[in-house]
């Protein structure tokens, strides 16, 4: 009986222990549907470029075998192009410098040979490289936008003591093809401070942006902090100030630099950096960190300086950096503004999409009647142009605040009249008057007072449009002239003149879309960044990024829009573009697109 | 049966014949090594690769037994090295079937992916030179597309952009040496070494222009990633200037490598889980079958050492159950015969016993009224005279044979006892020759003694010795026909022994082992009356056994015979060998006297039979025939009892010869009694 009551008790263990495997086996035979929460790491994307490998001369390789391979060469990744120099003479290898300037061509240079005299001779060859200029970057990794045509000789010899041809003179510096360019620079902000500018709010710096063009794949980093220490590019440097102290170059035996596993990047300097105080190293640590910050996929997020004999200057870390100065926007706009169909300022949430709201002052308010407007940069003030164009109001955005008119137009046509303003990072007003028989261009000094005319020597046209950028140093400008408009950038540079008045001017204008025959409209979209819709010679109407050097960033331009006349985008590249259009107002928020918001409106503006 | 011409039970039935054979088969090949000069100096090397390799085997052996002697470990090692197999060879089909249908997928997709690609190449270099041609704006007519270089950058890249780490594409400037574009390097997308992942035979394929070929290869990267297998395509291709340049596709096999390392890790766990869970299923699956059957050998084992009430635990009814049953059944006949047996035994002897008790009562009043009648019989005429004679003689003779009747049933009974003490057994022997002297003096036979001259002394019954010791002489006198008996005392090792030899009629073939029967007589015609009671030998037996020690004889026909008595020095101590060889060195056998014909060899085989082993094992070293002959002869075997029956073993082809061989032997080393109590110490083992 015992026995039996055993063995069934065994019997019903085995049939439990049956029942939690069978489970156990169930449980592991299907997709989970349900379970905990993780993180997820994000790896680094691949970078897919199409890498050159240049390859050294062949043994008797002929003169046009020669040239191209040289031609090559200078498209792949050494870092001294020390495989183009085995296409040269020795005597050529020393004469050239790479690194004195980068041509770059549509269609990358074409050798043609040349007809030389004594060709019989067997010991001589001449290519002329020709092509069309699209731009050139100088020495001081600037790019500069050019048209026409490139013609350089490349003339060769046969080395009587190998016997194989070589090139022994050939033009200064490097030329390639687009593509090429394209695909082995980079453009990089290096930061500086804007000088003669009030200081933004809360004391803190403005800092400039100045693009350059880097060799990507030849160590980026170090080359960038380098063209850093010499300092900011010609047309930038009358109104930017480096925060390192003149001459200050990287210690000698530095060869590459590169951040830790903790994203910190080590830079020694050399003697001319041990001696400046600890606000200022903590100005060019800041640069150093703007300057890097994105430069290599996992970023660098603290900088430490150090002097000529090892010694620790200071270390500086992304938030510190922020409060020393204003790199990118103070602040994320809250609200974008346009004007709605009751020709009043209304403002719209930048994050969100709900229904817009007029603002508050006297800009709000139905009598009004406005045709453009601007924000301020902090948001409290505001400027709006009446319907006319005649009248410019500014007006705190407080309720109760009353229209007053600062400018006034004397234009015949309300197209002849004011501009839509625009506010710099100072909390100065813009505004550029297009009276065809006196057009000029019109600063309010902190949005009041008596309208300072400011001088543009170099302006050839009718200004159409004005943005100011935030750090108060650079102005887009789209000029008119003979019915065609090109988009200008200029460089503001105040002198103190007679009696403390500021003198501004307006130089250095330089067209960054030569090959565009109209431009519409535009608006800054990043540090040296700009929207712009226009048409190219013989294109239809579009809408592009461009740099302020003229050269087209990489990444994808915005979805193209029809009928687009307004645009406005803000610094901060992560809020959506918003454009008026036949449409109405619409946006584009990044990654979808694009999106009514409402039928009736115009003029759309971010603060700025 | 041999109890009863045995001597006494030998130390070990089990003990082992191989250790001598076998370390003389050693220094046998160490001398022919020797003398062959097969292997000069391999005298040393051998010992040394033999003591490697006993020293490689000893810690084996223990596996190695259990290996023999365990039946579950057998059946679950073979198990688990067949699944083993079974698992490996499924594995190893299963992972190549995967890997073939993961290669061929992989393979087509790339190929159309690849032609796809090539035919793009293709259409955008007519494009180009049609364009380059269309719209010459550099002037020139030499060259229609201007820039090759440019141009294939921008194909690489477009061609890469598609596939996102699917795919990398390489293009390679051709080799030829008359063409222009030999400057042109080679180009590459997503960090591939273009010079090490492309095949050399592949490069040399495709450039000879035969098509889109494939191949597979390892893309070694420029950056620090590790290499990757690929599948490469490439086909060569014309520029827009109609020049000839390689592209290649390649594919990384990544995916399938990770899909094929997942199929075999998975394999190898479940093969391991199968295996393991396979020799854990034959491990019970036999134990239930091995339990019961050792079981089974144990009880057996308990039976035949005599628990004859041992029984099996017999539980429900399967196949296991009735060879319980069976058994049982078996062991309860058994238990119930020989109980049987034994109550007749017991019965018998008590019989015999109880007869001669009752005889003794009768006897003693019949003894003294035929002391009176003999005391008498001078007054009787003559034939009464003599019958009172007679009669005095009979019953003389009747008394001797009860006590001797009693004497054998109390050993039979187990009542017999020894009383040790070290005794001199030369004292035992000068006693018994003297009682012995009237006797020989009649028969006219002289007794010497030999090997007096030390003391022989053990741990005996003297009693009993001096009995066994007279019997033997007695007898040896009795049949010696008036030669020289020999009293032969020698000790040597842990035994002492003393033979009789006598020159006698000897003994018959099949005789040597029936004189320790009883009742036995050697010429049946001769009259009861002469000799002794016929159960003298057997008590000699018996008295020699419980010393546990020997008692042997040898004899030929005509050369008379000996008896020897071998006992432990010490009692209670296994007797491992005789100090003096059964046969002497005086037999007419060793002495080379071939009397009786051709049926010589089996007599002497008979004859021989209960003698000490000891000859089987001297002749060998001399042996020409070799180790080999040596070692198959423990078929009689050389431990067994002396005078048992499975001596009379026919031996197998030399024997015969050997045993002529080695006749020299027992001579040489009867000299020596050290040494041939080593070579009998040897057959003890």
């Amino acid at each position: 009986m015992g026995a039996e009551g055993g063995g069934r008790r065994r019997a019903l263990r085995m049939a439990a222990y049956a029942g939690c495997g069978v489970l156990l086996l169930a449980g592991c035979a299907s997709m989970p549907d349900s379970g905990d929460l993780r993180g997820v790491e994000s790896t680094p994307r691949q970078n897919a470029q199409v890498r050159v490998f240049a390859m050294p001369p062949h043994e008797n390789a002929r003169p046009a075998e020669i040239v191209q391979g040289f031609l090559e060469a200078l498209t792949g990744d050494d870092p001294q192009y020390e495989t183009a120099r085995k296409y040269l003479t020795e005597s050529a290898s020393r004469r050239w410098d790479p690194d004195g300037s980068t041509t770059v061509l549509t269609d990358g240079p074409n050798a043609v040979p040349e007809p030389t005299g004594n060709r019989e001779a067997g010991d001589e060859y001449a290519f002329t490289l020709t092509g069309s200029k699209v731009a050139v970057v100088d020495a001081q990794h600037a790019y500069t936008p050019a048209l026409g045509d490139y013609s350089g000789t490349v003339h060769l010899t046969m080395v009587k003591k190998t016997h194989q041809w070589r090139i022994d003179a050939l033009p200064q510096g490097v030329v390639m093809g687009k593509s090429d360019f394209q695909r082995n620079y980079m453009s990089v902000n290096k930061y500086y401070y804007a000088s003669n500018v009030p200081t933004a709010t809360g004391g803190r710096l403005s800092t400039v942006a100045d693009p350059v063009y880097v060799r990507s794949k030849v160590d980026p980093v170090t080359s960038m902090v380098r063209t850093l220490l010499k300092g900011p590019t010609r047309w930038l440097a009358p109104v930017a100030t480096s925060g390192f102290p003149q001459g200050t170059a990287l210690r000698k035996d530095v060869t590459t630099l590169s951040p830790d596993d903790q994203n910190k990047l080590t830079v020694p300097l050399d003697q001319r950096a041990d001696r400046v105080g600890r606000s200022q190293c903590t100005k060019m640590a800041a640069q150093l960190l703007f300057t890097l910050q994105d430069l290599t996929p996992t970023g660098v997020n603290r900088v430490e300086l150090q002097g000529s004999g090892g010694r620790k200057l200071c270390e500086l870390n992304e938030e510190r950096a922020e409060i020393i100065a204003a790199h990118s926007m103070a602040k994320q706009p809250e609200y974008e503004y346009f004007i709605d169909g009751k020709h009043r300022l209304v403002r719209l949430s930048a994050s969100g999409s709900r229904d817009p709201e007029p603002v508050l002052g006297a800009l709000g308010e139905t009598e009004a009647n406005l045709r453009a407007a601007a924000v301020s940069r902090n948001e409290d003030t505001a400027a709006g142009v009446s319907a006319d164009g005649q009248n410019l109001y500014v007006a705190s955005m407080a309720s109760g605040a009353s229209l007053g008119a600062a400018v006034v137009s004397q234009g015949a046509s309300p197209d002849d009249r004011l501009t839509t303003p625009s506010w710099d990072g100072g909390g100065n007003l813009w505004v550029a008057d297009r009276d065809r028989k006196q057009p000029r261009l019109l600063m309010l000094r902190n949005g009041a007072g008596k309208p300072v005319e400011v001088r543009t020597p170099g302006l050839d046209g009718r200004i159409d449009a004005v943005r100011v950028a935030a750090d108060g140093v650079r102005i887009a400008l789209i000029v008119e002239k003979k019915g065609k408009t090109s988009l200008q950038i200029g460089r503001v540079e105040r002198e103190s003149g007679n009696g403390g008045q500021a003198d501004v001017s307006v130089l250095g204008l330089r067209s960054v879309t030569p090959q565009w025959e109209k431009v519409t409209a535009m608006s800054w979209a990043g540090t040296s960044r700009l929207v712009v819709v226009g048409q190219e010679s013989g294109g239809v109407l579009q809408m592009r990024y461009v740099q302020v050097d003229g050269s087209t960033p990489t990444g994808n331009s915005p979805a193209s829009l029809t009928g687009v006349k307004q645009i406005a985008a803000s610094e901060d590249e992560r809020l959506p573009l918003v454009a008026y259009s036949e449409d109405g107002i619409v946006r584009l928020s990044a990654g979808a697109q694009w999106q009514k918001v409402v039928k009736e409106g115009t003029a759309p503006v971010y603060p700025g | 049966m041999s109890q009863d011409s045995a001597a006494s039970q030998s130390g070990r039935p089990g003990a082992r014949p191989g250790r001598p054979v076998g370390r003389r088969t050693g220094s046998e090949w160490g001398r022919r090594f020797v003398e062959g000069g097969l292997l000069h100096g391999g005298v040393q090397g051998s010992p040394v690769l033999r003591l490697l390799l006993r020293w490689v085997r000893r810690p084996l052996l223990p596996v190695i037994r259990l290996w023999r002697r365990n039946i579950q470990l057998r059946i679950v090692v073979t198990t688990l090295l067949m699944s083993l197999g079974v698992v490996l060879l499924l594995g190893f089909v299963v992972i190549g079937q995967v890997r073939n249908g993961l290669l061929e997928a992989k393979v087509k997709a790339s190929q159309s992916q690849a032609v796809g690609g090539f035919t793009v190449a293709g259409q955008r270099a007519d494009s180009a030179a049609s364009a380059g041609g269309g719209d010459d704006n550099s002037g020139t007519g030499n060259s229609p597309v201007q820039n090759v270089s440019g141009w294939m950058s921008d194909l690489v890249e477009s061609l890469s952009s598609g596939g996102q780490g699917a795919f990398d594409v390489v293009t390679l400037g051709t080799t030829a040496v008359d063409n222009d574009n030999r400057g042109l390097g080679p180009r590459a997308s997503g960090g591939v070494d273009p010079s090490q992942s492309v095949p050399a035979a592949l490069r040399k394929r495709v450039e000879s222009g035969t098509g889109v070929s494939q191949s597979y290869t390892r893309i070694v990267y420029t950056d620090s990633r590790s290499p990757q297998p690929a599948l490469i395509i490439g086909k060569q291709v014309n520029d827009p200037n109609g020049d000839p340049y390689q592209l290649y596709y390649l594919f990384p096999l990544t995916q399938e490598e990770k899909s094929l390392s997942l199929v075999r890790t998975t394999l190898a766990t479940a093969g391991l889980f199968v295996v393991v869970l396979l020799g854990a299923i034959a491990w019970l699956v036999v134990r239930q079958v091995v339990a019961p059957v050792r079981m089974a050998a144990g009880i057996a084992e308990r039976l035949s050492a005599g628990r004859l009430q041992e029984r099996m635990k017999v539980t429900g009814e399967d196949d296991i159950a009735r060879l319980g049953e069976a058994f049982n059944k078996m062991a309860q006949n058994l238990q119930l015969k020989i109980q049987q047996l034994e109550e007749l035994s017991r019965m018998q002897r008590r019989f015999v016993s109880d007869v001669s008790h009752e005889l003794r009562t009768p006897l003693t009043t019949v003894r003294m009224a035929a002391d009176v009648i003999h005391e008498a019989r001078v007054d009787f005429d003559p034939v009464t005279a003599r019958s009172a004679e007679l009669l005095a003689d009979q019953l003389d003779r009747f008394e001797s044979l009860l006590a001797d009747l009693l004497e054998i049933s109390r050993f039979d009974a187990g009542a017999a006892a020894l009383e040790a003490e070290p005794i001199d057994l030369r004292d035992v022997v000068r006693r018994v020759v003297s009682g012995a002297e009237p006797l020989a003096e009649r028969k006219g036979t002289r007794i010497r003694v030999v090997g007096d001259q030390q003391p022989v002394v053990a741990e005996a019954d003297a009693r009993r010795v001096e009995r066994v010791l007279r019997n033997l002489v007695v007898n040896a006198v009795e049949h010696g026909e008036g030669e020289d008996v020999v009293v032969k005392l020698a000790a040597a090792g842990g035994a002492v022994a003393v033979a009789v030899r006598d020159y006698g009629v000897g003994l018959k073939p099949g005789e040597a082992t029936r004189v320790f029967s009883r009742f036995w007589r050697a010429d049946p015609a001769r009259a009861r009356t002469t000799g002794g009671t016929g159960l003298g030998l057997s008590i000699a037996l018996e008295d020699a056994r419980l010393h546990g020690g020997w008692l042997q004889a040898w004899g030929e026909p005509g050369g008379g015979s000996q008896f020897r008595l071998t006992l432990p020095r010490t009692a209670d101590e296994p007797l491992r060998g005789a100090p003096i060889p059964l046969e002497p060195k005086d037999s007419r056998r060793n002495r080379g006297l071939n009397d009786a014909g051709g049926s010589r060899g089996a007599a002497e085989k008979a004859a021989t039979v209960p003698a000490a082993p000891s000859y089987d094992k001297v002749p060998a070293p001399r042996d020409p025939i070799g180790p080999r002959t040596a070692a198959v002869t423990p078929t009689a075997d050389p431990t067994a009892l002396p005078g048992n029956g499975a001596r009379v073993v026919s031996r197998p082809g030399g024997g015969e010869q050997r045993r002529d061989e080695g006749t020299q032997g027992p001579a040489e080393s009867g000299d020596r009694p050290g040494e041939r109590d080593q070579g009998e110490a040897f057959r003890g083992r």
